[in-house]
């Protein structure tokens, strides 16, 4: 069922990858310009009406955002994942409030979460979840998390640890060597 | 409500008697199944690796010693460190739960608390009674859901086929991307390092790896090992019996990352990398023996800067490396590496020269401030049973240096091996091996008086030795080496052990007569154990040293009763190589204090 829907779609648009999970899942990896003619394509000609979710990955490595769209066809029950790269140093994207009303509320949590942006989103400036938020966004993979918890959050007097392979130095064998 | 209800009061009556979908008492709900609540610790199961601390995203775990509590303990494989969690910071992920080493920590699905202490919420879980540490529900990582991978990257071997007619090294070492993934494997806990005899700084040098930092990594394992080129490929790994990825996987394989660091540095460069020895210090120390032990001492107090005379009996140094194992474990040029780095740093080699015939210990007191006695295990022990002393039963030990000092043995058609160790294995794949060349079929027989699963050859080798066709019976004890009227030997003849020690835990076999065996063998090799030529040390100082059990009695440093000599190795530790590596830097040590109370002395 999926193998065709690509092979429809692959002669109108230029396609990336397009993996199968299974029969009523796939993914397809689409350009920037293409993506708005092909999520329109896909709700208006294929069926697939329902904007599951909008979500990223930050794969910091490759220097590339990863936007997924996963559209459902309720009619069939099958699922589609449209997959986006989007570099890291370019985080404007265009918004599809227009297409799926609660587009917006997802590009709002992506502007909050990974500081990717999408100009004229209903109310993608203000904040989400995050109030006050004053560190680079949390969800991008440079985020020091550990960091960002001592410096915001002060210890309680009375902590201490200790490093494993040092404590059994001083307990097993204090002068550098044991007799073992 | 509808209309109807309102109109007609009575048919609402038919509720009246259900239980309500309110809850009574909201207070005293139990929480989900999968519930994350406080922490529970199987403190018994628990290691202290501090894995968890390390990967708590809210700095809420602290690792604190609590030896004592439950038969917690220091020991190895076990920091006698557990995890303490402040609930002021912690935001219930469970990633803690999830990386556990050893599955021992959980969550409960308590989640209802009330103090007014806020220090109370920084517990010790398991240590710190509560009343959930025996909650059944909770969140307990989920079956197949791993944070790191529990299987080891496979090293690249040569198959059985492809190696049994030749003596060429089976193990290939890793590549670059293979050693990566191994060492993404390891969660740098440094549990392992006390179990090391040489406590050499494995998660450091793991790291090296990970990160591709070649030269560091060998400079970190040549500051503690100068074998290391040689444990790279033959050491028994005792730390990686105490890894704690072995808990809930396969070990670090830490013995293939030490190789592959010592691989991926060109040799020209190492010399460099380990740097210049101090200048010189006027003192002179003799090395009996070029084995690990000495040659270690050797390195030692040459970087030191006091100058080294080594004596070595045979042509060649290394020791039991050289002579004892086997070079499909350990080629030539790996030994002579590492040698010629050793003598790099000014040591004086002095081959062919045997104590006694060649020169007299008494000579080499006189001529240095300090003498190391480092001969190691060259003597095979006899089963003496009878028959043994057939010209036909011959020791491990001095067939292997035969083998390798290139002498071409005529291998029997048939043999049996009698021991369960590695120098057994070592025999009898040698063997196999020169049967293979000369006759093309293998017939091995090895007993051991141990049964399978408390033999004391590594686990690989016996494995190995299986896919070599060499045939490995556990539980027999030698009787007699069966001779014919004609004085041709026959085999082995056998009966099945009961047990190996009495109740006093002494060795004293017992044997059940009625299961005998004869192994056919025109050779039977006796590979059982063995000890030091003590003899070359003459009856004079023979008589002036302390004995325990016909081993010299040596202090903690290794320095006998005569203060002017000290002893190291196999000869004092017993057969294994890190083992001597480390006693070798401790002789080293305890010299060079000598040696510096000596100068102080003198400028007093
Ligand atoms: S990770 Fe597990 S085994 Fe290691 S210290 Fe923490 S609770 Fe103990
Ligand atoms: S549940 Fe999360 S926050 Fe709490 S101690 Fe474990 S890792 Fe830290």
């Amino acid at each position: 069922m999926m193998q065709s829907l690509y092979d429809r779609l692959k002669d109108r648009f230029n396609l990336g990858e397009f993996t199968g999970r299974r029969a009523d899942l796939a993914f397809v990896t689409v350009s920037r310009e293409q993506l708005r003619p092909l999520l329109l394509h896909l709700r208006d000609l294929e069926g697939f009406t329902h904007l599951v979710l909008l979500t990223a990955v930050d794969w910091i490595e490759d220097d590339t955002f990863q936007l997924t769209y996963l559209l459902n066809d309720r009619a069939r029950a099958r699922d589609i994942g449209v997959r986006l790269m989007l570099p890291r140093d370019d985080t404007q994207m265009d918004s599809i409030h227009d297409l799926w009303p609660t587009a917006a509320t997802y590009q709002r949590e992506l502007r909050e979460m990974f500081g990717i942006d999408f100009p004229d989103s209903p109310r993608v400036n203000e904040d989400f979840i995050l109030e006050g938020w004053v560190d680079i966004p949390p969800y991008r993979r440079e985020f020091d998390t550990l960091r960002f918890a001592r410096e915001t959050y002060p210890e309680r007097p009375g902590r201490e640890t200790h490093d494993p392979a040092t404590y059994m130095k001083q307990q097993l064998y204090p002068d550098g060597e044991d007799n073992g | 409500m509808s209309v109807r209800d309102v109109l007609s009061p009575f048919a609402a009556w038919k509720h009246l008697f259900r239980d309500p979908v309110s809850i009574k008492d909201p207070f005293n709900r139990e929480a989900s199944e999968r519930y994350r609540g406080f922490h529970q610790n199987d403190i018994e199961k628990c290691i202290g690796c501090g894995t968890c601390e390390a990967i708590c995203q809210n700095g809420a775990i602290d690792m604190l010693p609590v030896s004592g509590v439950d038969g917690v303990q220091t020991r190895p494989g076990d920091s006698g460190l557990r995890p303490r969690i402040d609930y002021g910071r912690c935001c219930w992920c469970a990633l803690c739960v999830d990386v556990c080493m050893t599955g021992s920590l959980s969550m409960s699905n308590a989640y209802k608390w009330v103090e007014a202490d806020p220090d109370k919420f920084r517990y010790i879980p398991g240590v710190d009674k509560k009343h959930w540490d025996d909650y059944e529900h909770g969140y307990r990582r989920p079956e197949g859901h791993r944070l790191n991978a529990p299987e080891r990257i496979e090293m690249p071997e040569l198959e059985p086929g492809e190696r049994i007619d030749s003596f060429a090294e089976i193990v290939g070492g890793y590549s670059v991307e293979q050693a990566r993934l191994e060492a993404d494997r390891c969660v740098t806990c440094g549990i392992c390092v006390a179990t090391c005899p040489t406590h050499m700084p494995i998660p450091e040098y793991i790291s090296a790896v990970r990160d591709g930092d070649y030269e560091a990594g060998l400079k970190l394992l040549y500051d503690s090992n100068p074998f290391s080129q040689i444990c790279g490929k033959i050491c028994t790994r005792r730390c990686e019996t105490t890894c704690a990825a072995s808990h809930e996987g396969d070990p670090i394989a830490i013995r293939w990352l030490k190789r592959h660091i010592t691989e991926q540095v060109p040799f020209e460069r190492y010399r460099a990398i380990i740097g210049e020895p101090a200048a010189a210090t006027g003192h002179s120390v003799a090395i009996v023996g070029a084995g690990p032990a000495g040659m270690t001492t050797a390195f030692d107090l040459a970087r030191l800067g006091h100058k080294v005379h080594v004596y070595e009996a045979q042509s060649h140094a290394g020791g039991m490396t050289r002579y004892g194992i086997p070079e499909y474990r350990l080629p030539f040029d790996t030994i002579q590496r590492e040698i010629d780095l050793i003598v790099s740093m000014g040591v004086e080699m002095h081959y062919n020269t045997r104590i006694g015939a060649d020169i007299s210990m008494a000579q080499l007191q006189q001529d240095h401030d300090a003498v190391v006695l480092s001969i190691g295990l060259w003597l095979g022990r006899s089963t003496r049973v009878p028959g043994s002393d057939h010209r036909n039963v011959y020791k491990a030990v001095d067939l292997l240096r035969r083998i390798r000092d290139g002498e071409q043995l005529q291998a029997p058609k048939s043999m049996v091996v009698i021991g369960g160790g590695n120098v057994a294995m070592d025999i009898a794949r040698s063997m196999a091996r020169l049967q293979q060349q000369q006759h093309g079929q293998i017939a091995i027989t090895l007993t051991a008086l141990e049964d399978k699963s408390h033999f004391l050859a590594d686990p690989v080798e016996i494995k190995e030795s299986i896919e070599e066709q060499v045939t490995i019976l556990d539980s027999r004890g030698p009787q007699e080496c069966m001779v014919d009227d004609q004085d041709n030997l026959l085999g082995l003849r056998t009966w099945r052990v009961h047990s190996i020690f009495d109740e006093n835990g002494r060795f004293a076999p017992s044997y059940d007569d009625g299961d005998e065996m004869v192994h056919e063998g025109e050779w039977v090799v006796e590979a059982i154990g063995q000890m030091s030529d003590v003899a070359i040390l003459g009856d004079e100082l023979t008589e002036k040293l302390d004995w325990n059990r016909g081993r010299i009695q040596v202090d903690e440093d290794g320095r006998t009763s005569e203060s002017w000599l000290w002893s190291a190795g196999d000869m004092v530790r017993g057969p294994d190589v890190v083992h001597a590596v480390a006693d070798g830097h401790r002789t080293a040590r305890s010299i060079h204090a000598h040696l510096s109370a000596l100068d102080k002395q003198e400028n007093a």
